[in-house]
């Protein structure tokens, strides 16, 4: 079990599904492959998820798994519906859509928050059904790498008639750039420069502001999201990267010093890390970037808790 | 009455199991009617073991040759079965009561710090209820009576589970 809890390892999400980076066409995958990366750190349990995923000729079939991760991200949402996840991403982003429409007069008509990372788009998603955005002209938008839960989003957002699309591709390029982005634990994912590779392509003319929420590491994080996901998740991956994600995530410090090294055009700084006025920590804490000119309008409709937002600089 | 209380008991867990089944099995906003046959489902099939202990139990009365001694014999242990499952239904209770707060910290936390660790101990309160219950027990009869009970609380959540996975896969084929 603790080998599984080695933060210097991928997740098996990270290896199973790869893309071209420049067409973002599919790439074959090799079992074995995957299979040695976990062995060589005497990961078993990653062994025995990756053992269970069928392959074809010894390349993983990506029909399945594709189907996996439909699952996975289902179990996941229903994670994100316990944490309430949607209010709180509509608590910090109606802030800083007042603090936009307050001081910019030019993007007072079409602003587009665009969540990275979206999966099956459920922050978006629950955006477009129990916000006023899309009546007021703010385009949402969901974009992953991944195909099939692009699909997938678009599909449940079909279902329920919501005001919101959901794209394949590239979050930064100029077609699909944003005035807000959002992610949901993603950012963990991107390791050592990555990191500051990621923040530099905020510094985009029409990019206003950036809200990305992970899980908050603390000597709770590893055996209360295990305890966790041994209860809800039923998927051996979820099981697995679940747990993963907990220990591998990026410290607040890390995160906003990198933030503000790479996205200087930004004021960055944590939001929500301690619950009320106690020392506990939320599960989730959120890293706010916001241009500096927004920020007095922003602490102004923040209203009384402008007192969860540390330093923005 | 202490045996309308465990029925109660038990038709409240089969809506809970019901619920735990099929959640994190649609990726929907609008979920009120999915949960709701979802309980439903968990309901009619709490009644479904529920009535099959009756009927072994209404089954060995009648071929019983001491029932009124039976019937004094389950009473007394179904009223300390009661003793360990009220409380955990009560804390169960109390916090989805929780919930309706208006608050996201109490409620996720309702989720992290008491309900998510009571589902991972329902099942071995149900086996300490049943042994409380039984132990004192001075029938064989009332043993196993009470073994089945606990059978067929445990199957319940496993067979919602194949229930709720089975339609998944179908609404997954279909959406593909």
């Amino acid at each position: 079990m603790f080998a599984a809890w080695n933060p210097s390892q991928p997740e098996i999400s990270d290896l199973i599904i790869q893309h071209d980076p420049v067409t973002l066409e599919r790439l074959p995958v090799r079992k074995d492959d995957v299979r040695s990366v976990f062995a060589k750190l005497g990961n078993r349990q990653a062994v025995k998820v990756i053992d269970a995923l069928p392959n074809r000729n010894g390349v993983l079939d990506p029909a399945a798994i594709d189907k996996l991760f439909v699952v996975v991200h289902s179990e996941m949402q229903r994670l994100a519906e316990e944490f309430y996840h949607g209010g709180r991403v509509w608590e910090l982003l109606q802030a800083v859509i007042a603090a936009i429409r307050a001081t910019c007069a030019a993007h007072n008509e079409r602003l587009r928050v665009v969540d990275i990372g979206c999966g099956i788009g459920y922050t978006v998603r629950w955006l477009a059904a129990r916000t006023p955005l899309a009546a007021q002209g703010v385009d949402l938008v969901g974009m992953d790498l991944n195909s099939a839960l692009i699909k997938e989003a678009g599909r449940l957002a079909r279902a329920e008639n919501l005001p919101c699309r959901f794209v394949h591709g590239d979050a930064f390029s100029p077609a699909n750039s944003g005035h807000i982005y959002l992610s949901t634990g993603v950012l963990h994912h991107f390791r050592g420069h990555d990191l500051a590779s990621f923040f530099r392509r905020h510094e985009l003319p029409e990019t206003q502001a950036f809200l990305y929420y992970d899980f908050q590491p603390s000597f709770l994080a590893a055996p209360g999201s295990w305890f966790f996901h041994v209860v809800r998740m039923r998927t051996g991956l979820a099981r697995h990267d679940g747990v993963l994600s907990a220990v591998r995530v990026h410290s607040a410090e890390t995160l906003v010093s990198t933030a503000r090294d790479a996205s200087p055009g930004f004021a960055s700084g944590m939001y929500g890390r301690k619950i009320w006025r106690t020392p506990l920590p939320r599960v989730f804490h959120t890293l706010v970037g916001i241009r500096r000119p927004l920020i007095p309008e922003f602490r102004r409709a923040l209203g009384h808790r402008i007192g969860r937002l540390d330093e923005l600089a | 009455m202490t045996l309308l209380a465990l029925y109660l008991l038990a038709t409240l867990d089969g809506a809970l199991c019901g619920f735990r089944a099929f959640a994190g099995r649609s990726a929907l906003i609008y979920k009120r009617m999915y949960y709701t046959r979802a309980m439903i489902r968990g309901v009619v099939s709490a009644q479904v073991a529920s009535f099959l202990s009756l009927f072994v139990l209404l089954l060995t009365a009648a071929l019983s040759q001491h029932r009124a001694e039976l019937h004094a014999d389950l009473e007394s242990t179904a009223g300390r079965m009661l003793w360990v499952f009220l409380p955990y239904a009560a804390a169960v209770l109390i916090n989805i009561a929780l919930r309706a707060l208006p608050s996201t910290d109490i409620r996720a936390s309702t989720s992290v710090m008491v309900l998510g660790p009571l589902t991972g101990l329902r099942p071995f309160v149900m086996i300490a209820g049943v042994v409380y219950g039984v132990w004192s027990a001075n029938l064989l009869e009332t043993k196993l009576l009470g073994i089945l009970v606990l059978v067929g609380m445990l199957s319940l959540e496993t067979l919602l589970n194949r229930i709720a996975a089975r339609m998944q896969e179908r609404d997954l084929a279909s959406a593909s």
